[in-house]
């Protein structure tokens, strides 16, 4: 696709997502080809979509095909997904949950059957670093915007650095989603989906403090993000977790993978 | 001449250090590291490997500057050549190429490149560390000469170095800071240069101080124009931060390897600590090769590397806490290699520009939040 094809989709797609979420957001994104893109170019839709859902704060129950595409299951279906702790959730079609934080539709189930999902780690992960940017846009501006002992916050070098700081987990982040998991698919996508969950439980700690008051009232939208960030890093394991994992594999080999090579 | 593919490239590499032992003798000092290198150098150099990557005009072979970065990475990895006196030469060979006048660059890279010369790079003072424009020592011009007076601080390996690449200030008071630097190379054996290694915590003197008391440089030994060196050091900058970060890494993962394999026995304890230490070196390790790429596809790098530049540093700190942390008593009650580079390593927030610099610099550059 070529990049002004490209940035109409994603203009498109911002669009959509901005102004519909859920199940009608399911129905958009059918109606703008997503099931021909997730088959024809993963590579790029799966960052595009994802990234997008978590910048515009959206949420769409298109992590299922994704799964669906790996198992080769039917579409339309709910493959149960594990989630941090041992745990098992499906992510529903329609509706919301009631008890899931920040709205999404994800409801726990009892069991669940062991599947490749990599490529929905790797899913997330773009979910989780754009859920990163969206806080960081929004603490940035207010950064800008808040006046107190006379000058903008954004001039105090402790804001600054926090700034900063996030900026560096997300780019981090990115570079690890980025890279061509070739040799080892497993083991690429549970280090990316963990430095993205990390990036992002970074980005809401960090964003969280420099909007201060205002970012823990409901009519900001920062909140919206950090429970996003939080029930996305414990989809198909923790940042916390995968790290453990990729540690205990390291243990196992004994020697550190250079999974990034020139 | 016909320039292979990068993964030709390394296979070709690879298959000639599995023939040509360069394993270097039992000897840490720093002057036998200085010693291997040279004599790593000077067996890649006759061998063709350290010269592709480098221009022709230079004593190179031409290719893409990521094959050196591939020769980095073979060689440090293997643990051939320590990476300190190896990254002096990728970052002041591509400095010479870009600014020295053509003839002085043709006759002094090929002398690097080949382990004859070490060379070394006078930027800090006493009083100009983070703020490195404050600098002040002095260039003044007599005649088709250039006498210099003033003091360095944190040259490495200048002990060792033949030449150096020294900033200096030759604007007067009314000229704005980034126009009054210029940069020279100034052979260390020039009467009036005095060479003093600093002791340091971890007990490897690499650092030195350099006095310069009316120290006469031709004015042919002048990098770009007066006034040139503050762009210099900037542009620097991209070459320490993309083939040489890669060989530091290269050499984190050697050591990465050498925990692992001391720790493995322990059981499931460990996992946590060594997945941080690896989600670390992994994300630095991404990040760098897309640096690389970027560089290779010729984008221009600029603020974007001071992102690379924390990972490093937060990497390689985590890494030699988790070794102190794994291997208790190691660094405390041995001695081991653990302790002088887990010692080393709190230079990593400082050295090259420290972590707070960097921070500055994506605060303002990257996400433009104006001035302090």
């Amino acid at each position: 696709m070529d990049p002004e094809s490209l940035e109409l989709l994603e203009a498109g797609l911002r669009k959509t997502m901005l102004s519909t979420s859920g199940a009608e957001l399911d129905a958009a994104l059918a109606d703008l080809g997503w099931a021909d893109m997730l088959s024809d170019m993963p590579d790029l839709a799966i960052p595009l979509v994802f990234r997008l859902l978590g910048e515009t704060g959206s949420h769409a129950s298109v992590l299922n095909d994704v799964l669906l595409e790996t198992i080769g299951g039917l579409p339309g279906g709910t493959p149960p997904m594990p989630y941090a702790g041992g745990g098992w959730v499906v992510w529903e079609r329609t509706g919301t949950s009631d008890t899931t934080l920040g709205g999404l539709p994800l409801r726990r189930v009892p069991d669940g059957e062991l599947m490749r999902v990599g490529e929905a780690r790797r899913a997330t992960g773009w979910w989780l670093v754009g859920s990163a940017r969206a806080m960081l846009a929004l603490a940035r501006q207010h950064a800008l915007d808040r006046v107190q002992f006379g000058r903008p916050i954004a001039a105090f070098q402790a804001v600054r650095h926090r700034l900063a700081e996030t900026l560096v987990a997300i780019e981090g982040a990115e570079a690890t989603l980025s890279l061509p998991g070739t040799d080892s698919p497993d083991l690429t996508a549970m280090l990316a989906k963990a430095a993205a969950g990390k990036a992002a439980l970074t980005a809401a700690r960090h964003c969280q403090q420099v909007l201060g008051g205002i970012g823990f009232t409901a009519e900001h939208d920062l909140h919206h993000h950090v429970k996003r960030a939080l029930v996305l890093d414990g989809l198909l394991g923790s940042s916390r977790e995968l790290t453990r994992k990729a540690g205990a594999g390291l243990r196992a080999r004994g020697s550190a993978p250079r999974l990034a090579s020139l | 001449m016909t320039v292979p593919s990068t993964e030709e490239f390394r296979s070709q590499l690879v298959a000639w250090l599995d023939d040509n032992d360069l394993t270097p003798p039992d000897d840490q000092s720093l002057s036998g590291h200085v010693r291997q290198f040279a004599r790593v150098q000077r067996a890649l150099y006759d061998a063709g490997w350290s010269r592709y990557g480098w221009p022709e005009h230079a004593g190179g072979l031409g290719g893409p500057a990521m094959l050196r970065a591939i020769v980095g990475e073979e060689v440090v990895g293997r643990r051939l050549a320590e990476p300190g006196p190896y990254s002096m030469l990728e970052v002041l060979a591509p400095t010479m190429i870009d600014y020295a006048p053509a003839e002085l660059a043709a006759e002094m890279v090929p002398k690097l490149l080949c382990g004859e010369e070490q060379w070394c790079q006078g930027f800090s003072e006493p009083g100009s560390g983070s703020d490195l424009a404050s600098l002040t020592t002095r260039a003044v011009q007599r005649g088709d000469q250039w006498i210099i007076n003033g003091q360095k601080v944190w040259t490495s390996f200048a002990q060792y170095s033949h030449r150096c690449i020294l900033l200096t200030r030759t604007g007067d008071a009314d000229t704005s800071n980034h126009e009054a630097i210029t940069a020279f190379f100034v052979d260390l054996d020039t009467p009036g240069i005095t060479v003093r290694p600093l002791r340091t915590m971890h007990d490897v003197d690499e650092f030195c101080e350099v006095y310069f008391d009316d120290v006469a440089v031709d004015a042919s030994r002048m990098l770009g124009k007066p006034g040139d060196g503050w762009r210099l050091a900037m542009d620097l900058l991209p070459y320490e931060r993309s083939t040489c970060f890669w060989q530091r890494i290269a050499y984190l993962y050697s050591r990465f390897d050498a925990l692992i394999d001391e720790v493995k026995r322990q059981g499931q304890s460990v996992d946590s600590d060594l997945g941080e230490a690896y989600l670390a070196l992994h994300t630095l390790r991404c990040r760098s090769r897309a640096t690389q790429r970027r560089l290779a596809d010729g984008h221009k790098l600029g603020p974007d590397t001071s992102i690379d530049k924390v990972l490093l540093a937060g990497a390689e700190q985590r890494l030699y806490d988790t070794a102190r942390d794994l291997l208790p008593g190691a660094i405390e009650l041995d001695d081991t290699e653990w302790r002088t580079e887990f010692l080393y390593s709190r230079a990593a927030t400082i050295y090259g520009g420290t972590a707070e610099v960097q921070r500055n610099i994506i605060a303002r550059r990257l996400l433009d939040l104006g001035k302090e």
